[in-house]
């Protein structure tokens, strides 16, 4: 790693220069190498996040978030409180491993008993790279976008995959 | 480093697509979640004998059985996608991708030259080959890149 200041040759990793003391922490920054990088570093979740998020509220039932899935065509709804805050998510996977039910007798059920609270979230400003991250990480296909603790949207793994095979395309 | 010819060079089958888990047309929707439930997956194919006639998945299971107040002792047969949309073990991985975002699949049954299931292609394998393509860009980036810690850490 050469010191862009006096020339010497560090070990690479190194924290400041041996030769002039100067601090080398923003040489190790990865930088981007083509398209698909850069977007994934530089463009943030905002832009490519669904706004308006599909949310039902602190009352719901399953009836209702199975009529809003239905009529949306996604499958993973938030659920706020009574303010407006984020309180959970309840996806189609909650509904598999979670519900015991037969013909039309869970409908009254409230969501608050099957939803997954206290989601991991992002703000709009988070990197695609960041939120690609926890998406491989803990497994999720949604992750709501939120802002003082309010949802603003929702980012699933099918927008990343529209994307990238965008960008990928286009060269 | 290029994705895009990386997309197009590597295979299904380096993705390691899971084994599939099978229910025979004529079993019920609720032994279908059982599987799906003890096997922590999202979706189940359905197969006549060696030969896939369909898919069950999370998806179906609401849209198809709990929207319509269906009883979870149907043949699953009734509640499936039938014909699934599919890919070759030898398939590059862009045309499974491609798959996906056109249909809004989760999930692509791999099926041999037969006609047999060999395997179950989910997303989120798609998404972890993302991220192994990019270790540097995304395992090493702080959330906020602009930040740059005050102190040294460890001793």
């Amino acid at each position: 790693m050469i010191c862009p200041n006096c020339g010497h040759d560090n070990l690479p990793g190194g924290e400041e220069c041996a030769g002039c003391g100067q601090d080398l922490t923003q040489l190790d920054l990865p930088s981007a190498s083509n398209r698909v990088e850069r977007s994934l570093m530089e463009d943030s979740v905002g832009k490519l996040c669904r706004l308006e998020p599909v949310v039902v509220g602190p009352t719901a039932t399953l009836g209702d978030a199975i009529q809003a899935m239905l009529g949306t065509g996604i499958g993973a709804l938030l659920v706020v409180d009574g303010a407006g805050k984020l309180v959970g998510i309840i996806s189609e996977r909650d509904l598999l491993t979670k519900l015991d039910a037969d013909g039309d007798s869970y409908r009254a059920l409230p969501v608050k008993e099957f939803m997954t609270p206290n989601p991991e979230t992002l703000t709009t400003d988070a990197t695609l790279a960041y939120a690609l991250h926890k998406m491989d990480v803990g497994g999720y296909r949604h992750l709501p976008v939120v802002r003082d603790g309010k949802p603003e949207g929702v980012i699933s793994v099918r927008d990343m995959l529209r994307h990238i095979t965008h960008l990928c395309k286009d060269k | 480093m290029d994705l895009a010819r990386n997309l197009k060079i590597d295979s299904v089958s380096r993705l390691q697509p899971t084994p599939p888990r099978q229910v025979q047309p004529q079993q019920t929707v609720a032994e279908a979640v059982l599987v799906m439930r003890q096997s922590n997956v999202g979706c189940v194919l359905i197969c006549a004998g060696m030969q896939l006639v369909g898919i069950f998945t999370e998806r179906d299971l609401v849209r198809r059985v709990l929207a319509e107040g269906k009883r979870l002792t149907l043949p699953v047969e009734q509640c499936m996608t039938p014909h699934p949309v599919t890919v070759h073990p030898k398939d590059p991985i862009s045309t499974a991708v491609r798959r996906m975002v056109e249909g809004g699949y989760r999930h692509l049954p791999v099926v041999n030259d037969k006609g047999c299931p060999v395997g179950v292609l989910s997303v989120k394998r798609i998404v972890h080959y993302l991220v192994e393509h990019f270790p540097a860009t995304i395992y090493n980036l702080p959330p906020d890149p602009g930040t740059v810690p005050q102190e040294r850490e460890g001793a």
